[in-house]
């Protein structure tokens, strides 16, 4: 009897015990739908990361979390604004421009101080634009700031006025001036004038010798382990209610290099918010925990980079190829064109949370997408009609099209390994090909190994998703221009791995090129806008890089940060840092 | 007890060489290399100074003479990832790697040595269950079981789902970190001591099983030792032998097992550290990691030998010889 009422105890303590574990995993504290409350001072926001800063110092080092502590700790003159692309005033109040687009004399906030006390003046305007340019500091936004080759040279005639006057007239004007970020003189001038400002501000500095004029400083660092910044008690800005600006005390960012654990440290409430926008994959997960309000998910639009399907159009590497005969020919990536169809695609590969596209320019670059260009709607028929136009029928019955000499249409495509939609995108694309009579074989491989690949052109046919750097066409000059370094469906051959490029640009590209190198210099906006939907329709006509869809960005953050501005760039929500206020 | 410590040491020395210098060279041999972290369109001239400075411009045989010789001079070379000296990244993680491996061993020899005991020398249901859950816990990769753990900490909160500290820990005293770091210890600690728990769990049970009848067993049964003392006393010490042989390997498994278990929760160790290293190609960091690798395999497999050393007369005896 007595084993009995221990047998009976046993199970039920087990049966409670599981009943309780399961309550807490699947019914979660549910917060309360109160209204938003105002912006108030104080609090710590935790974020995440997933790569270690590689320097401090965001002149000499370009990835993603070195450009977001430049935008948490520094200053620039100008800002892009990420949520409406707009250009704002910041270190510089106002500016005036000479008519014909050279001349910028720009004003500088009076009152701004660096993070040590020192007062910020434009001599250090003037010597951050020494250092970009000198060569020993081994800038990564040099390129960027030169308009037709040459630098932009700079004057101040006073503390708190800057005069930049351009070579030569250029259309994007002050929107060039977003990258640069100004580093203060007194702290760095030694270093640029001993030749080490490459090294300067690199990761292992002590924060205690890192000033700014953003709104937070760096206060610790522990590689792989994270970040740590607090408020910056000299910053500049005051909110509209002239609160001063920032709103948070603290800012800590994690390392979590693993995106799964990124999401769930985000859904316990460990972290606050994440590095980038969801995957597709996330959304639904993303979606119950904010019926369960602990998260915020929103949607910020149509992405403005998209991924693309090319194929390698270099002749120099098909010399002994027959296919590039038919390859070469925008008849055949038309073909391609037709043979997808585009809302499956949308609900295949990206689960529905994406739009179609026609070219490389989204409908989330609000000033520049074209929607004027040639479409190609979904016709498996009218793709094998002009196939066959070309030459290429199934003459042997296999299935796949051919030439008169027996050239099949077969391609290996590679693709990075891992990245799910990548891997939904190739075998969409193979079925839909494979109606049509092409055929393609899909070769997944490490991103190191795709790259390799890529500039040294050594593939048949890739996807992959080419992040453009820059909003504004003139930004992206490399992309767009066959001697560009980004023109990736021809990669030119300076690089010592690739092919030189023997075989002039066929004309379209030519086309292309002198209308790009008139709209980066053209200042009427209306003139530029009308100069680059030529050079979409042009690229929508021959097709060297395939567009099907755009994806829709959804971002996920803790319900309690308040204040949030999102964008489709990165870094998504902590680029305007300043306002952002938890509860 | 010298010339055996003095043979042991040489074969760490040739190991640790060996493991870093095969890391380096595969490393530099697979496709793909650190510039591609730069992005597939970085101007040539950035490409062209960081291949210059990782020496991936030269020959890879030239290379490795570079980095052995600076090496001997406890150079290491530098991270691309970090920036900074490879040397001082690996002492960090190894030491936070060695506060991981050491709680999971303790927490595997807590659990597998005792239940062996129990499973090799008991008949009736327990043996039965005991072996159920280490056949379990044998076959679930520490990948599975910690991201099940992350997974479950993640909804119910009873601990965090990662990392090493909090982030309440900033401002904390010595005391509050020890304790905050006790705190994120069980999660991964857990995941990379089941599997390894198991393991000793069987051979314990085998060695146990076969110990308990050899006839100096039976012979103390029959002449009236009580049943635990005898298990204890005497078989237990009897069957240790097997014992101390796997501990070596079991260091080697931490560390295997640290990879994916460090990664999937955020624990800043070297498996972490070697797993960033080689999705970056980061060559450097790469070989400092393989390095403290081998040092690690070292170390176990000496501890193992000492610890045979010291239990087996035999081992001894032939030392001696």
């Amino acid at each position: 009897m007595k084993i009995r009422f221990r047998s009976i105890a046993i199970t039920a303590a087990i049966l409670l015990g599981g009943f309780a574990f399961w309550r807490s995993i699947a019914a979660p504290e549910i917060a309360d739908g109160v209204a938003t409350p105002a912006a108030t001072r104080g609090g710590q926001l935790v974020g995440s990361i997933r790569a270690v800063p590689r320097s401090f110092n965001r002149i000499v080092a370009r990835e993603q979390t070195t450009e977001l502590l430049s935008f948490l700790t520094q200053g620039r003159l100008v800002r892009i604004n990420r949520s409406t692309f707009d250009l704002e005033p910041w270190l510089a109040e106002t500016w005036d421009a000479s008519p014909d687009g050279r001349t910028f004399t720009l004003h500088l906030r009076s009152g701004v101080t660096w993070s040590d006390g020192t007062p910020f003046t434009s001599a250090d305007v003037l010597f951050t634009l020494q250092a970009v340019f000198d060569p020993k500091s081994e800038s990564v936004v040099a390129n960027q700031l030169t308009v037709a080759g040459k630098p932009i040279a700079a004057a101040a005639p006073d503390d708190h006025t800057v005069v930049l006057t351009y070579p030569a007239p250029s259309g994007p004007g002050l929107r060039l001036l977003d990258g640069l970020v100004i580093l203060p003189k007194h702290k760095l001038e030694g270093a640029l004038a001993a030749g080490t400002f490459a090294k300067s501000w690199d990761s292992a500095t002590p924060p205690s010798d890192l000033v700014g004029t953003g709104p937070f400083l760096l206060r610790e660092y522990i590689p792989g382990q994270r970040i740590v910044l607090d408020r910056n008690p000299r910053y500049w800005r005051k909110a509209a209610d002239g609160t001063q600006l920032p709103y948070l005390d603290r800012i800590v960012l994690q390392v979590v290099p693993d995106q799964d654990a990124e999401l769930l440290r985000l859904q316990s409430g460990d972290s606050d918010l994440t590095q980038s926008e969801l995957r597709p994959d996330d959304y639904v997960s993303a979606r119950r925990s904010e019926d369960q309000g602990r998260l915020t998910v929103e949607e910020l639009g149509v992405g403005v980079d998209a991924d693309a399907f090319w194929f390698r159009l270099k002749p120099e590497a098909w010399k002994n190829d027959p296919r590039f005969a038919f390859l070469s020919k925008p008849e055949f990536r038309r073909a391609i064109s037709y043979a997808v169809d585009r809302e499956a695609f949308a609900e295949n590969v990206f689960l529905g949370a994406a739009v179609p596209i026609w070219g490389p320019v989204t409908p989330g670059n609000r000033i520049w997408f074209s929607p004027n260009v040639l479409r190609y709607p979904h016709d498996v028929n009218k793709a094998k009609e002009i196939l066959k136009s070309i030459g290429l029928e199934d003459r042997n019955g296999n299935g796949v099209v051919e030439d008169l000499q027996g050239h099949e249409a077969r391609f290996t495509v590679i693709t990075q390994r891992g990245i799910g939609w990548y891997e939904r995108g190739t075998t969409e694309l193979r079925t839909r090909l494979a109606r049509a009579g092409i055929a393609l074989e899909i070769a997944p491989i490490d991103n190191g190994a795709l790259i390799q690949r890529l500039l040294s052109s050594d593939y048949e046919a890739m996807y992959y998703r080419p992040l453009s750097t820059d909003l504004d066409p003139a930004g992206n000059m490399d992309f767009w221009t066959s001697n560009g370094s980004s023109h990736f469906w021809n990669m030119p051959g300076p690089k010592g791995a690739g092919l030189p490029n023997e075989t002039p640009a066929p004309e379209w590209e030519s086309r292309i090129d002198t209308l790009m190198a008139e709209q980066a210099s053209t200042i009427d906006p209306e003139r530029r806008k009308a100069i680059f939907n030529d050079v979409q329709r042009i690229f929508a006509e021959n097709l060297p890089a395939l567009y099907f869809v755009a994806p829709r960005i959804y971002y996920a953050h803790n319900a309690r940060v308040l204040g949030v501005m999102l964008s489709v760039q990165r870094p998504p929500a902590l680029w305007s840092a300043d306002t952002i206020s938890v509860r | 007890m010298i010339r055996f410590f003095l043979r042991r040491l040489t074969f760490a020395v040739l190991l640790v060489v060996a493991v870093s210098s095969g890391a380096l060279f595969l490393t530099r041999l697979a496709p793909g290399d650190v510039t591609a972290n730069l992005g597939a369109f970085a101007p040539p001239e950035e490409v062209a100074r960081t291949r210059a400075r990782f020496d991936l411009d030269r020959s890879p045989a030239a290379q490795w003479g570079g980095w052995a010789l600076r090496a001997i001079r406890f150079d290491f070379g530098d991270s691309f990832l970090y920036n900074r000296p490879v040397g001082g990244l690996v002492h960090r993680a190894a030491g936070n790697t060695a506060v991981l491996a050491l709680a999971a061993l303790s927490l595997a020899t807590l659990l597998g040595i005792p239940l062996g005991i129990i499973s090799g020398s008991h008949g009736g249901v327990a043996p039965l269950l005991i072996r159920g859950a280490s056949l379990v816990c044998l076959s679930i990769p520490p990948l599975l079981t910690s991201l099940l753990l992350v997974f479950v900490a993640s909804r119910t909160g009873w601990l965090p789902a990662g990392g090493m500290t909090s982030v309440d820990a900033v401002d904390s005293g010595w005391s509050s970190w020890i304790l905050d770091v006790a705190r994120h210890l069980p999660l991964p600690a857990i995941a990379l001591a089941l599997p390894i728990a198991a393991t000793f769990e069987r051979l314990q049970s085998q060695s146990m099983a076969e110990t308990i009848h050899q006839p100096f067993v039976v012979a103390a049964l029959a002449r009236g030792v009580p049943w635990r003392r005898l298990v204890i006393g005497h078989a237990w010490r009897a069957s240790l032998r097997s014992m101390c042989a796997i501990y070596g390997l079991a260091i080697g498994a931490l560390l295997s097992g640290s990879f994916v278990v460090e990664y999937v929760t955020a624990w800043p160790g070297l498996g972490r550290l070697m797993y960033e290293a080689l999705r970056a190609r980061d060559i450097y960091l790469v070989a400092g990691c393989a390095a403290m690798g081998g040092v690690f395999l070292a170390l176990g497999s000496l501890v193992a030998d000492l610890l045979l050393f010291a239990a087996d007369p035999r081992v001894r005896e032939g030392q001696a010889a």
